[in-house]
């Protein structure tokens, strides 16, 4: 093995880490778009009931339901191809992430908030408050203690599930480790990078996912 | 109003082959369901054991399944494994990427279902006689996976989907293999990969609908 | 929501293309730049160098097209398989990417005259006893998916009925696999074998044997609706091959010897 005789350059290294920023940047956009939306269908749901939810539920599950390298190919084909726009595929790969992660986070959301005790909640209306002040000040920050480890694990997995992003032709981490596989021939050593890049940011975290529920799931 | 003209007609000519690769899928997810499950008790049992060396193993396996894309664990196997010289096809190095996959993020799921089992249940079944073993196998693992039975749903629905990452490995019999070698061949990207999404929306809608269904009977009380 | 993205993307896509009838010639004019799809796994037509910059027979035919346009040249790699949904996708104006001008194709994009021809060669696996290119019938083969090397391996072994086909994703882990010995053998181009033999890259593999194909004719492509672009590319190679540029493309990349042929004698174009 090549381990510790390497064929790597610092200009290797610097493309590598271009390719890991640009895993972060398409991660943390997504996250954050998905989180809005995802709080927002996830109130909506719960609000109109049911019933009135039927379509944005079944909208949302699509993306629950089918592959999302067939999301982003599928996505491209449409915007670029039949409507014939002129987008990158940065912002195609934002876009189907952003959403894919908003129908989880929906469902996270949704059940964060049924979670909290509608006696509580009545309590909280019958004290004088509006829907909004319960909503503000009671539902969302007990429904947002209990929906924080599902939801760090959302975005650990929408960060692995980035790696996909290399079929609209964004080069992240591991398209840019493929790269320079192509040149230097060295797979085992730069996937094992790649691989220990993934592991080094999502492991810490999700173990702070689980500490925080272990913790707040004893009071 | 589109500057592009669908050829549907062409694309569903693929119909069947597509249908025959859905089957594929269908097989390598169960497949990597039960080979995934049986692994998951086995590092559930490494963890319960006692043993540092076998916990350290099962926590091991349990981190990296979890903590690095599916993607990446499935190239791995191939191509890694071979730099080993072993050499696995492509239906088996997807097979085994899964179920790998498969294998640790349910032996966590098994472990949170384990925290909802009383201690008691195993001292007690241990006083009537039963080795560890036996109360494993008698009375903690039945209700660990009847706990766990939602998770391992939406794992089903997760193998599924992972079947699409085969690509990378050469697989070309499965539904996403299928789409994108005829993709391939006549470009018609939009038609053939709009058709495979709808395959791939009724498998898993019919996998989690008769999962609801089977655990309304299995667990009526 | 969705019908809101709809409509306002609309209205984007209306105000963008109702001003002027400009086709893609003009777009690159105007645009100041052309970009190309290329293909960097696949030397010496393209790859890249220790700075991980894309070089290559294809990069500089890019160069080459841009510098007689007038206009910046960008490179933009794509695997195989992704050249053409690139083309389609408007990501590139048009992919110098040795892609073979086949019927089924042409269905969907257009094609320039031939800019190069390839013999393509059968590559084995060291330790697999193979003395001609039938030697690969019931072995395990493989190669791009949906190059035309693929193509004529996939239908080979269906003929054989023994053996296995396994298209890979790109040029790399075709290599990859054969040198791990996961695979016996590949066709691909001779220029292409030779380089990835010499390279030393890929331990373990040789040449057995040319491929019994029709020569490869490879050719530029755009959108099937870009006949000024198509016919500016046919002149811009005919002037390439007129002016000696070809030949010296030709030495720089793959070496010393006579440039491959690229009329077909007996039949026009």
């Amino acid at each position: 093995m090549m381990f510790f005789d390497t064929a790597l350059t610092t200009n290797d290294l610097i493309f590598l880490a271009r390719g890991a920023g640009m895993t972060l940047v398409v991660t943390a956009i997504s996250v954050f778009f998905g989180t809005i939306m995802g709080i927002a269908f996830g109130i909506l749901r719960h609000q109109i009931g049911p019933w009135w939810a039927a379509p944005l539920t079944l909208v949302l599950d699509i993306f629950r339901s089918i592959p999302l390298l067939i999301q982003l190919v599928l996505a491209n084909a449409f915007v670029t191809t039949v409507l014939g726009w002129r987008i990158s595929g940065f912002t195609v790969a934002c876009a189907v992430l952003s959403l894919y992660t908003s129908a989880y986070c929906a469902e996270i959301v949704r059940g964060g908030i049924e979670a909290v005790p509608p006696t509580l909640r009545r309590a909280a209306r019958s004290l004088g408050l509006t829907w909004r002040q319960d909503m503000t000040s009671v539902t969302l920050p007990l429904a947002a203690r209990i929906a924080l480890p599902s939801w760090i694990g959302l975005a650990l997995g929408v960060m692995k599930d980035s790696a996909l992003v290399y079929v609209v032709q964004v080069v992240e981490l591991l398209k840019s480790a493929q790269i320079l596989i192509t040149r230097l021939q060295e797979p085992l050593f730069l996937l094992l990078i790649c691989g220990l890049f993934y592991f080094l940011i999502s492991f810490p975290i999700a173990r702070l996912g689980g500490y925080l529920e272990r913790k707040w799931s004893n009071d | 109003m589109f500057n592009y003209n669908f050829r549907w007609a062409q694309a569903l000519n693929s119909l069947p082959r597509m249908l025959e690769g859905a089957l594929v899928t269908l097989e390598v997810a169960i497949l990597s369901m039960v080979i995934g499950i049986s692994i998951a008790v086995i590092l559930t049992l490494f963890r319960l054991s006692g043993s540092r060396l076998l916990s350290a193993i099962a926590s091991t396996w349990v981190e990296i399944a979890r903590n690095t894309p599916a993607l990446f664990q499935i190239y791995m196997v191939h191509f890694g494994l071979g730099g080993f010289g072993i050499h696995l096809s492509p239906y088996l190095s997807l097979l085994i990427g899964i179920a790998f996959n498969n294998a640790g993020y349910l032996a966590e799921n098994f472990r949170g279902a384990l925290k909802g089992i009383p201690e008691t249940q195993t001292r007690a079944a241990r006083s009537l006689g039963m080795t560890p073993v036996q109360a494993f196998r008698y009375v903690v693992m039945p209700q660990m996976l009847r706990i766990s039975f939602l998770p391992m749903t939406n794992q089903m629905v997760w193998a599924i989907l992972m079947t699409s990452l085969g690509t990378v490995v050469a697989m070309n019999t499965d539904l996403y293999g299928v789409t994108s070698d005829l993709n391939a061949r006549t470009f018609r990207t939009f038609e053939l990969f709009a058709i495979a999404a709808v395959i791939f929306y009724l498998i898993t809608k019919t996998v989690t609908l008769s999962a609801r269904l089977l655990a309304a009977r299995l667990f009526r009380y | 929501m969705k019908t809101g993205i709809l409509a306002s993307g609309l209205m984007l896509a209306a105000g963008l293309t109702t001003p002027a009838f400009a086709d893609k010639l003009d777009d690159i004019i105007s645009a100041n730049v052309l970009r190309c799809a290329v293909v960097l796994d696949f030397p010496p037509m393209g790859s890249r160098d220790s700075n991980n910059e894309p070089i290559g027979f294809d990069v500089d035919y890019c160069n080459d097209l841009a510098a007689a346009l007038g206009v910046q040249a960008e490179i933009v790699e794509t695997t195989f398989p992704e050249r053409i949904p690139a083309l389609m996708s408007g990501r590139v104006d048009v992919a110098v990417a040795s892609t073979s001008d086949t019927l089924e194709r042409a269905k969907t994009v257009g094609f320039s005259i031939p800019y190069y021809a390839f013999e393509n060669a059968v590559v084995a696996n060291q330790n697999v006893e193979m003395t001609d290119w039938e030697g690969m019938r019931g072995k395990t083969v493989g190669a791009t998916a949906g190059t035309y090397e693929a193509i004529w391996l996939e239908e080979k072994v269906a003929e054989w009925g023994e053996g296995q086909f396994r298209p890979y994703q790109n040029q790399a882990d075709v290599f990859l696999a054969l040198s791990q010995g996961q695979l016996d053998a590949t066709v691909s181009t001779v220029e292409v074998a030779e380089a990835n033999v010499a390279s030393g890259n890929f331990p373990g593999i040789r040449i057995v044997d040319k491929a019994p194909m029709v020569p490869d004719y490879v050719a530029l492509i755009t959108l099937r609706e870009e006949y000024g672009l198509i016919n500016y590319m046919n002149l811009f190679i005919n002037q390439q091959v007129r002016t000696g540029r070809y030949a010296e493309l030709y030495e720089k990349w793959i070496g010393e010897g006579e440039p491959a042929d690229l009329t077909i004698p007996g039949v026009y174009r």
